[in-house]
């Protein structure tokens, strides 16, 4: 297996974005251009979830190869739900890795706004099993919801708890140009305060409104190089080390223990062995915090705390900022944005910023391994990548 | 005439599943047709609940109460609630009723009432 290392990133804000999803997506693959000083790349991967069914636009990879002129490198889209980022730079990995491609682009790009609301929980909702959750009216935030309430049930997890999470990453988001939300919460605003029920609305019982992400647009790059090439072009030498993924049943309720997250498990575990690294060597971690009991349970189903106690590290600000281990620097799905394909691809930017050192307020010092967990459908498929800066 | 919602017998380990599938999960044998229907029985236990307020569009109601159910015989669903106060670990009953309703098609699917 050959090192593969991340040698270019790109990246638009994520917010409203009024262009179409090729352009969004040409847009972070013009940036990494940049970014690395490439004018050519030998394979495009374009990673995406709803552009057929939102935007009107099958055969995405096509539009944006041609839109930034890189014709005739091949190109194709990937789509694995809301994990497509992660799985679209595991396939970027695997080319470069296997030696038949040398620099690989990897675009992850959605446009989700163009839609309506109802439209688009109808569109995220279609991940669910059609028979046996679908049909019922069960959206991704009721799942999550159930999923919540049995949490709280066994490890005492609370709903200031959540709150914690959101107005943590709210707070990481601020120092982030390219976040979606730049807005200040608090607890007392969204839980303490007579007009909480109101600033802060049930979505799903006993989730709230700021325990759900944004719907955003947004597109991020990052460019994979062999070792030679990476040498060649002189950026920071932040290598893709790990990449596991693992799935688990389609239908929540058929788990054994519908408590856990056992296919975030395995493929963090599977990403760590390829890195050679433990847990306990992260420095900085992006979760895929969708909603705010996720990133709770993925730190801990990481092997970052043990089960049931990730709420407890949150609370003695273990996972701040400045923290022993700061999770979701970028502000995480939560406050950054999730622009459902781009995504996987949009953590991973933010991880090699850091191990580069160029995440500016945001920098965790020194750090020099970082993960990222991309969880598709609700925990059916899941992705985790662990990046290590060499030099 | 009694509507059921039914579940999957494996013909070879006896395990039943719900959804379907191509293949038992248990015992991991390959024929496709190797699954037995039983009705699913209608009496279980509420194992967590949710009341959603942000609905999908073919729902024009204002919220929806959603639960995950393990039934008598061990089997879990997902069904619609129909419950005053829902608390873990209530007993529950279901009735086969209409869940959605498209355009052109009802679906039917449990409904779980107090037992």
């Amino acid at each position: 297996m050959r090192k593969v290392y991340a040698v270019g990133l790109g990246i638009t804000s994520f917010t409203r974005l009024e262009y179409p999803v090729s352009e969004i997506a040409a847009y972070a693959g013009m940036m990494a251009m940049r970014d690395a000083g490439l004018s050519a790349v030998d394979h495009v991967f374009v990673a995406n979830m709803g552009a057929s069914r939102l935007n009107h636009q099958s055969g995405l990879a096509s539009a944006v190869v041609d839109s930034l002129s890189l014709t005739p490198a091949g190109a194709e889209t990937i789509e694995n739900g809301p994990a497509s980022g992660a799985s679209a730079l595991k396939a970027g990995f695997m080319a470069v890795t296997s030696g038949v491609h040398d620099v690989v682009m990897v675009i992850g790009a959605e446009r989700m706004r163009e839609a309506n609301n109802l439209e688009t929980t109808d569109f995220v909702a279609t991940l669910t099993h059609p028979i046996a959750e679908h049909v019922y009216g069960v959206t991704l935030p009721s799942l999550a919801a159930m999923f919540t309430r049995l949490y709280m049930q066994k490890y005492g997890v609370t709903e200031r708890h959540l709150a914690m999470v959101a107005v943590k990453n709210h707070d990481n988001a601020l120092l982030n140009f390219f976040a979606h939300l730049h807005e200040k919460i608090t607890l007392e605003g969204i839980l303490d305060s007579p007009e909480a029920s109101t600033n802060n609305p049930y979505v799903s019982e006993p989730l709230r409104f700021f325990d759900c992400c944004p719907v955003s647009d947004g597109g991020a790059c990052v460019i994979l190089a062999s070792a030679e090439a990476a040498r060649k072009l002189g950026k920071p030498m932040v290598r893709l080390a790990g990449v596991g993924q693992a799935t688990d049943t389609h239908a929540v309720h058929e788990r054994e223990d519908p408590t856990e997250l056992t296919a975030v498990r395995l493929a963090a575990q599977k990403s760590f062995q390829m890195a050679g690294v433990q847990p306990s060597d992260v420095h900085v971690a992006e979760l895929h915090d969708a909603f705010t009991i996720l990133e709770i349970v993925e730190s801990e189903e990481a092997g970052f705390f043990p089960k049931g106690q990730g709420h407890l590290a949150l609370e003695r600000g273990e996972t701040r900022l400045g923290g022993r281990l700061p999770i979701n620097t970028s502000g995480g799905l939560k406050a950054k944005g999730h622009p459902v394909g781009a995504t996987g691809v949009g953590q991973a930017h933010e991880i090699v910023l850091q191990l580069r050192g160029e995440a500016e307020k945001r920098q965790v010092p020194g750090a020099k391994v970082g993960f990222t967990c991309n969880f598709g459908g609700f925990g059916n498929n899941v992705v985790c990548l662990t990046f290590i800066r060499e030099d | 005439m009694e509507r059921n919602i039914y579940g999957y017998k494996c013909r070879h380990c006896g395990h039943i599943h719900y959804p379907y599938r191509m293949r038992c999960r248990k015992c991991g044998k390959t024929e496709y047709t190797d699954f037995e229907l039983v009705p699913l029985p209608k009496r279980g236990k509420l194992l967590t609940h949710t009341k959603l307020y942000n609905l999908p569009s073919d729902f024009m109601l204002a919220t929806l109460q959603l639960g995950m159910v393990e039934l008598e015989n061990g089997v879990r669903v997902l069904g619609q609630l129909q419950v005053p106060k829902p608390a873990a670990g209530m007993a529950v009953e279901a009735k086969i009723e209409v869940v959605r309703t498209t355009d052109y098609d009802s679906f039917y699917g449990m409904v779980f009432y107090p037992a």
